[in-house]
């Protein structure tokens, strides 16, 4: 009885010392890749906590003060902070509306067989591979109102012209467009794989009950795609929140603060007019709300591989 | 013993003489050792790298004691950015390129010294009377609030109208020399589709060519930019200045756009003015290709003048250097502003020369450039950024101001009065 008992407890001992040596071998090999995230991403997020709690000194930081939570509260105070949040949300919504929507358009369109498909396929998904800053700029001049590609368009048509950059009114929807432009091909992306899972014995048995193609995408496929559209909706909107390289390009916040978003506010705090404290104050809030969104991801893609 | 003892003090005889003449050796050589400065600088376009590498090479070969290493960046933002990064590890250059307003902060920061020290020294200095060759604005540029001097000039340029003479001629319309006169002209040769001049206000981030020609109407008009320290930007000169814009605007003689809407409305025959640097002179003569004869003149004037805002860097020394690497600097920095040198630079760069000696050794390229001295003059009454940290977000304030009035159509008294109320809270920290 003794015996027989002995054995397993042996087993269970020696998996567990191999569990504990594999264990080591494991934090050995990921000690270097640590090191690096440790030192290059939450050693600079946590100072940038400690210096959203000073009067900071970019240049001598012996001459910072702390100054508790001011920053915090002179952000509750700013109108130009509310103000970004404002243009944020009209920019995020604007964008994943545009991505989840023309994304699944598209992608709808390109499951079906057809000649064109890849030739669509190609030029949907070239401008995400296509820099930030090149496409940004030669958007720039297509927008651009004595002679830009837009306006000359509108002027065949004898519409006025619309200076699309300097105006408070359209700024703001022409970045929406080229962002738009840049990165619909990732949501098609993941549109397509999303479809590729959807059943097709059960759009098949649709089509034979006679349902139309609408009535089968919104019956049979939206249902089976619901995830994907949520995971779509995280990923696009914790991008939307983090862009800046186009608003800088083509708007540089401007006209009158009308695409200064919360992001390109942290950029102009911090950079441009040196209040680094209430800069850093501004990348800590922005950092709780895409950590939010992250968490959130995290979540939805947990339910899908389960 | 005795003998011993006479050893023993030949010895020490010996080695006393040979510490000695070691010591001596080594003083000699420090003497001569060679001192090692560099220099953080954004000129590395076009003709300007080679200029300023043949400079250095000259420096070098007169000083063969000091080692100067350029370090490029590839423009004035990135530069900015090097620099802060550079002082914040504590790591600064010995000298670099500055703006007032980076001088400023610098000085706030301790990052930088006064020179006027060595600008003044008997031995080592600049004499007055090379003092007073120096053109009246540059010269002004040179000192912080504090009345010392802490930057010495290197880089400068101001504005100046280049303009389409076929066009003015077909219109029978003849050069403006003041801003009404500019007014009149310009609302006449806006017909048939074309206008006159297009700019760009730039942003509250980055301020551009058409924020900086209004500070030009503004001083041009008797207004300030600053007082006692504080900024001026609701002045009735100012509000004056932006009505002018503004009614420019209304009648499509100015259009807004980015980019350098106005080299290029320029170039293409559309418009017949652009108000920008004369360090911009190859990009306008580029955007022309020839089609026409682009000519350059002195920006109009206003009861007060010209009023023109200068453009361009000086050089500031940093704080964690040698007094050995400070000396050395002076030295290159100093050579860098001689008659000879200043003037080769302008004739290679299309920079202005700093000193008004550069003139006669650049006779002969004047004869074949003469807008270099139609610019050149205008140093004279150019004035830089005021050099406080303050004015960067000043300056933005007035591009907003700008842009509500001419993009939105608002009151200029308003929008010039919510801008002064922003720029002072900034100044007041």
């Amino acid at each position: 009885m003794i015996a027989e008992n002995a054995l397993p407890r042996r087993r269970i001992r020696a998996a567990n010392r191999r569990g504990i040596r594999d264990g080591r071998f494991a934090w050995l090999y990921l000690s270097p890749a640590l090191l690096i995230f440790a030192v290059f991403t939450i050693g600079p997020a946590l100072f940038v906590l400690y210096i959203s709690f000073f009067d900071w000194n970019l240049l001598n930081s012996s001459l910072s003060k702390f100054v508790g939570a001011r920053n915090y509260r002179d952000l509750a105070h700013s109108s130009d902070f509310w103000h970004s949040i404002e243009m944020s949300a009209y920019f995020v919504g604007a964008v994943v509306a545009g991505s989840t929507v023309f994304g699944l358009g598209i992608a709808l369109l390109l499951s079906s067989r057809g000649l064109v498909r890849r030739a669509v396929r190609l030029a949907v998904l070239t401008p995400y591979f296509t820099p930030l800053v090149a496409t940004s700029i030669v958007w720039v001049w297509i927008f651009n109102p004595q002679f830009g590609l837009v306006d000359s368009l509108l002027r065949m048509v004898h519409i006025h012209q619309v200076g699309w950059l300097q105006s408070t009114t359209w700024a703001m929807p022409a970045l929406i467009v080229y962002t738009l432009w840049h990165d619909l091909g990732f949501t098609v992306i993941i549109f397509l794989a999303g479809l590729s899972t959807v059943s097709n014995d059960l759009r098949e048995a649709a089509r034979v009950d006679g349902a139309r193609y609408w009535h089968e995408v919104r019956d049979v496929v939206l249902p089976q795609l619901t995830q994907t559209i949520v995971f779509v909706i995280v990923i696009t909107t914790i991008d939307s929140l983090q862009a800046f390289t186009q608003i800088y390009t083509m708007t540089q916040g401007g006209p009158l603060g009308a695409t200064t978003t919360t992001g390109f506010l942290l950029y102009e705090e911090s950079f441009v007019f040196y209040r680094t404290g209430f800069g850093a104050a501004i990348a800590v809030v922005l950092f709780l709300v895409i950590a939010l969104f992250t968490l959130l991801q995290l979540r939805v893609t947990r339910s899908r591989s389960n | 013993m005795h003998r011993h003892r006479k050893i023993v003090v030949a010895v020490v005889a010996a080695l006393v003489a040979g510490v000695a003449a070691y010591a001596a050796y080594g003083a000699s050589a420090s003497t001569h050792a060679t001192i090692n400065i560099s220099f953080m600088e954004a000129m590395a376009s076009g003709t300007q790298k080679p200029a300023l590498d043949t400079l250095t090479k000259q420096f070098e070969a007169q000083n063969p004691n000091i080692n100067v290493t350029l370090i490029a960046e590839p423009n004035y933002g990135v530069l900015l950015q090097k620099e802060q990064a550079a002082v914040a590890a504590g790591q600064p250059p010995t000298i670099a390129q500055a703006y007032e307003n980076w001088a400023a902060s610098f000085a706030d920061a301790k990052a930088i010294i006064p020179i006027g020290g060595y600008v003044n020294n008997k031995k080592i200095g600049v004499k007055t009377a090379d003092q007073q060759q120096i053109w009246k604005g540059v010269w002004q540029d040179l000192f912080l609030p504090d009345g010392k001097i802490w930057m010495w000039p290197f880089n400068k340029s101001d504005y100046v109208m280049y303009y389409n003479a076929n066009k003015l001629a077909a219109a029978g319309q003849r050069v403006p020399k003041t801003w009404v006169q500019f007014a009149t002209v310009a609302k006449a040769l806006t017909k048939n589709g074309d206008w006159a001049w297009s700019t760009d206000t730039g942003t509250p981030a980055a301020p551009a060519d058409g924020t900086i020609v209004m500070l030009s109407l503004i001083k041009a008009g008797g207004g300030t930019w600053i007082a006692n320290g504080k900024p001026t930007l609701d002045t009735p000169a100012a509000v004056k200045a932006l009505g002018f814009l503004a009614d420019l605007k209304k009648s499509g003689a100015l259009q807004l756009g980015t980019n350098y809407p106005g080299e290029t409305a320029l170039g293409a025959g559309r418009s017949a003015f652009d108000l920008s640097t004369i360090a911009g002179y190859p990009y306008e003569l580029a955007a022309d290709g020839g089609k026409f004869p682009m000519k350059v003149a002195a920006l109009p004037q206003g009861r007060n003048g010209q009023g023109n805002a200068m453009a361009g860097t000086n050089i500031v020394i940093f704080t964690k250097t040698t007094n050995a690497q400070r000396a050395a600097a002076w030295e290159y920095m100093k050579f860098l502003s001689g008659a000879k040198q200043t003037a080769y630079w302008a004739e290679q760069t299309g920079y202005l020369p700093v000193t008004k000696a550069a003139l006669p050794i650049m006779k002969g390229y004047i004869a074949t450039h003469p807008y270099q001295q139609i610019a050149a003059q205008a140093l004279q009454v150019a004035r830089g950024n005021p050099p406080y940290a303050w004015w960067t977000e000043a300056e933005g304030d007035l591009t907003t101001a700008m842009q509500q009035v001419l993009d939105n159509g608002g009151d200029p008294a308003h929008a010039l009065a919510t801008a002064q109320q922003k720029a002072l809270a900034a100044a007041n920290g």
